[in-house]
């Protein structure tokens, strides 16, 4: 177990940068989510930190130890691929044994780890199988026994879920929260899901393009998205955005967007009032759109559009409307399966104004994350 | 950031140096060639000393008539077994490209003169070819029922330049022709059938079809075969060795001026000559295939 | 009235078939009747040979195997196969040693310029046989290596190498990247890596090196000959070559040939077998 420290870390091809100046601390024991889209880097970094890749510029300390510039075979890591890596030409019992007979570590203990192991994941009875002989979720099952028999100071998982189906998916996070209240190991985890980096992670770090976006808790990273591209890679279905410029309206301050003016919290009021006639980007979340059941709505925040219904889409329990607002401006919310309304209809929605986020034309970043 | 840099290469080095072994080897041995050969080619034995540089003995060799006579009668033997190479391989591909239940079987048929050692293939044909009696004697005397009698004297095979050497060339062909097929087989199996179907559409016959869809997709490997097996030809030794031992090819010219002339200088020059045909029929030919690819294409 | 008239195109058809059938037919005959007759003078009786100008018989009147006997019954001959033997094992060691690690190197790292650095590794090879053996021939009584084991081991190394390399290296290209990641971040160096992970995994593209190099040097004419020929120590091939001097009966020429070819034939059978029952699939996805 150890904590890790990124501080500016770096790393260009040529003339493009994959990782511009990234710090980002991990607590001890803590299991934390890199999260982004393919090409953001999460790999490489994941790479770096366990010494299959350089470090350009910047420190790494693991443990407090700086770890720039120690060989892979040297660090306490252990590392479970997306292809697993299982090798092929052993059984599952050496490839667990593998790292501890490289260790040397001594035969009584390899044995009592190695039962552990097998118990701890449910192998038994499959040892002397070859990898090509067991299923998908039991060769993850192998890859991670043979990570942790060795006590790593920190786990890393490089997408170890992206080639299981669904159903597998869903057991296979439970049972990595389970190994991690367990063993207790730091944990980074590299996907490109946000349902696993939001499930299993005590904290996600968003990354775009080789920077860090956001660096916080998932429910943080939910309700407070530091910048757009945060807003929009988080939550499902995806947010809302159009430009708007900031207005007071009489007491109340909000944006005006090409849908209407929506008016936003009161807390919010007075810094709104200090930047009267930004232009910002507007962002809200399909599922802070509500239908309008009743022309009044309870909370004074809300501010209701009308749209016209495009299209509904069937999510299961609940439906996602496509709508057009005033200008032609589309806009998404959810509706529970009893509402029925159809295409070419005029609705009116109430948008939630407390859950509105706003974000800087230039920056991206959100005017009020802090 | 420099020294970080610094630091992948160092590591590369560092990581690479199994390769050296290897490469000492096979470089030494380059160097080696080329040294002794161009050396032994522009040295010369003058009075039981040996006198560097000097043209002497490369002069000697160009205008010995043994060697016009080895050069004229290689420059034939190339002339006439490539294209023959390149017609037997073609046929076999061409069987070879029907699908039929066998294909993998006979495949492995067709590859068996390339497993053969070459030596044995030649004693094949020494044995064949033998005079007055051998197999291809009595065949061509008609003395078995299946066949009519194609000459009235048994031929001696071995004892004509144009017999000797025709038959190197169709041993040297039998025993190649695998490579050829293989070659010519990929090279028709990487055309896309629909174009066939296209052609066929608008109209083209089987024979236009084959003109202007095969052909000049199949340039490419015909060319590779073309000029794979000619350079072949050219350094062709075992089978003139022995079958046509009497009448040279650059090849065997080497080989009977070293042992039994002991003129090691000769032979070193005849072997330059014999690399810079290779080279020169190298740049001809893909010279030629350039001609012909903007020619069929313009067309 | 209408008469059934026969589709051409079946005709057509028909025709095409019976074509090709004809010229399969011809090129298998073509491929298989030398064979067919090597093996045939090989177990021929003299009667078989000695005709004495009526036709040689397509099949021998006394098939017999004395002209093998006759082989295995002479010292030399004994000798003369250790010689092949020993010659072609120890080229097979010598270009295992040199050419695997050079293929682990160009087949598993990044090197700059490796296709460059491939085409100057084989150049060597790009000389003729018979060009390139007379400056080695040189080198080699030079320094005293001609007559000698050595000499036609190092020769045929020669030959055999840029094989080794090139085959080796598809296979070590072949093993996925992730297994040698993963084995590092176990905590194995580039030798445990190398030995535990990586040979194991490309020895069957390693072992079909060594056994086309092994094929190679048994069946080597040309250096041997040049390098060898006249001294004490000869090789199957030279042994053949002597004979075919001296007008020997065509039965017993026929017989060490068939020894000569023995090798191939075993290792293709060996290979038929390989292949039919299943090569390892890696278990990475």
């Amino acid at each position: 177990m150890a904590e890790v420290l990124l501080k500016c870390i770096s790393k260009r091809l040529g003339a493009t940068s994959i990782i511009d100046c990234l710090t980002l601390d991990i607590g001890n024991g803590e299991f934390i989510t890199l999260l982004g889209p393919s090409g953001c880097g999460k790999t490489t970094l994941l790479k770096m930190i366990a010494g299959l890749e350089t470090i350009d510029k910047g420190d790494l300390y693991i443990g407090g130890k700086r770890y720039n510039d120690l060989p892979a075979q040297n660090r306490k890591l252990a590392m479970v691929f997306q292809s697993y890596a299982l090798f092929p030409h052993m059984s599952v019992a050496q490839n667990v044994k593998f790292g501890l007979s490289i260790n040397k570590v001594p035969a009584e203990t390899s044995r009592k780890k190695l039962s552990w192991a097998i118990d701890m994941f449910e192998l038994s009875g499959l040892e002397d199988r070859l990898p090509r002989e067991i299923s998908g979720g039991q060769r993850q099952r192998v890859a991670l026994a043979r990570a942790l028999v060795l006590d790593p100071d920190v786990l890393l998982l490089d997408e170890p879920l992206s080639n299981l189906d669904a159903a597998l998916r869903e057991t296979a996070m439970e049972e990595l929260k389970r190994i991690h209240s367990q063993v207790g190991t730091t944990i980074i985890y590299v996907t490109h899901n946000q349902v696993e980096a939001m499930t299993m992670s005590q904290r996600i770090a968003v990354l775009s393009k080789g920077r860090l976006e956001q660096y916080d808790t998932p429910r943080t990273v939910y309700d407070s998205p530091a910048t757009r591209f945060s807003a929009s890679f988080i939550g499902s279905p995806a947010m809302n955005f159009f430009a708007g410029k900031v207005e007071v309206h009489g007491e109340d301050a909000g944006v005006v967007t090409p849908v209407g003016f929506i008016k936003l919290d009161k807390e919010r009021f007075a810094p709104l009032q200090a930047m009267t006639g930004r232009p910002v980007t507007v962002g809200i979340r399909p599922q802070n759109i509500a239908y309008a059941e009743h022309h009044e709505s309870k909370r004074y925040s809300d501010t209701m559009l009308s749209v016209s219904v495009e299209l509904i889409e069937t999510l299961g329990d609940r439906s996602l409307v496509v709508s057009r607002g005033e200008n032609g401006t589309p806009l998404r919310f959810l509706i529970t399966r009893d509402i029925a309304i159809e295409p070419q209809e005029m609705v009116d929605v109430f948008v939630d104004g407390r859950r509105v986020h706003l974000f800087d034309l230039d920056t991206d970043k959100n005017v009020f994350y802090s | 950031m420099n020294e970080s840099w610094e630091k992948e290469k160092r590591f590369k080095i560092h990581e690479v140096w199994p390769l050296f072994p290897a490469a000492v080897y096979l470089v030494g041995f380059l160097i080696i060639v080329g040294v002794y050969l161009l050396g032994l080619s522009f040295s010369i034995e003058k009075n039981g000393a040996t006198a560097f540089p000097s043209v002497g003995t490369v002069s000697a060799v160009l205008s010995n008539p043994e060697f016009r006579r080895a050069l004229l009668d290689t420059t034939l033997f190339v002339a006439v077994g490539t294209p023959l190479e390149l017609a037997v391989g073609l046929f076999l591909a061409l069987i070879l490209y029907q699908q039929f239940r066998f294909r993998n079987f006979i495949r492995g048929l067709f590859l068996i003169p390339l497993a053969i050692p070459v030596l044995v293939t030649a004693t094949i044909l020494f044995i064949l070819f033998d005079y007055p009696g051998g197999h291809v004697n009595h065949l061509l005397l008609g003395h078995y029922g299946f066949f009519p009698a194609l000459v009235h004297v048994p031929l001696n095979w071995r004892g004509s330049e144009f017999l000797a050497l025709g038959i190197s060339m169709l041993g040297k062909v039998w025993r190649d022709m695998p490579i050829s097929m293989l070659i010519l087989l990929s090279g028709l199996n990487a055309i896309d059938p629909e174009l066939f179907d296209a052609a066929r559409t608008m109209g083209a016959g089987l024979r236009r079809r084959i003109w202007h869809v095969v052909l000049p997709l199949m340039i490419p490997s015909m060319s590779a075969v073309v000029l794979l097996r000619s350079i072949e030809m050219w350094k062709e030794f075992i089978f003139p060795f022995v079958l046509a031992g009497k009448y040279a090819l650059l090849g065997t010219l080497i080989e009977s001026m070293y042992n039994d002339w002991g003129n090691s200088s000769g032979a070193a020059a005849v072997a330059l000559v014999l690399v810079l045909c290779i080279v020169a029929t190298t740049f001809v030919f893909l010279w030629i295939t350039e001609v012909l690819r903007k020619h069929l294409v313009r067309t | 009235m209408r008469m059934a008239v026969p589709d051409p195109s079946l005709h057509i058809k028909r025709a095409k078939t019976a074509l090709w059938a004809a010229a399969l037919a011809s090129a298998v005959l073509l491929v298989v009747v030398p064979v067919y007759l090597l093996v045939k003078y090989s177990i021929s009786d003299a009667a078989s040979i000695n005709t004495g100008g009526a036709p040689i018989p397509l099949w021998p009147y006394h098939p017999t195997f004395r002209s093998f006997t006759y082989l295995f019954s002479d010292a030399h001959f004994y000798g003369v196969i250790i010689n092949s033997l020993i010659i072609a094992v120890c080229t097979v060691g010598l270009s295992m040693c040199l050419g695997v690690p050079a293929a682990y190197v160009l087949g598993r790292f990044r090197v700059p310029g490796r296709r460059l650095l491939l085409l100057g590794l084989i150049s060597v090879r790009l000389f003729p046989d018979i060009a390139s053996v007379i400056p080695i021939t040189e080198f080699f009584i030079r320094l005293r290596l001609q007559n000698t084991y050595a000499g036609a081991i190092l020769a045929h190394t020669l030959l055999a190498l840029p094989y080794v390399i090139f085959i080796g290296m598809s296979a070590f290209e072949s093993i996925p990247a992730d297994l040698d990641q993963q084995a590092r971040v176990l905590g194995a160096n580039r030798f445990s890596v190398f030995f535990r992970i990586l040979l194991p995994l490309a020895v069957p593209g390693l072992v079909a090196a060594a056994i086309y190099t092994f094929l190679l040097s048994w069946d080597e004419f040309i250096f041997a000959y040049f390098i060898l020929g006249l001294g004490k120590i000869s090789t199957l091939t030279l042994y053949l070559k002597q004979k075919l001097a001296y007008s020997p009966p065509q039965n017993l020429l026929a017989a060490i040939s068939v020894l000569l070819s023995l090798p191939v034939i075993v290792f293709s059978l060996m290979l038929q077998k390989y292949m039919t029952t299943g090569i390892t699939t890696g278990s990475v996805k």
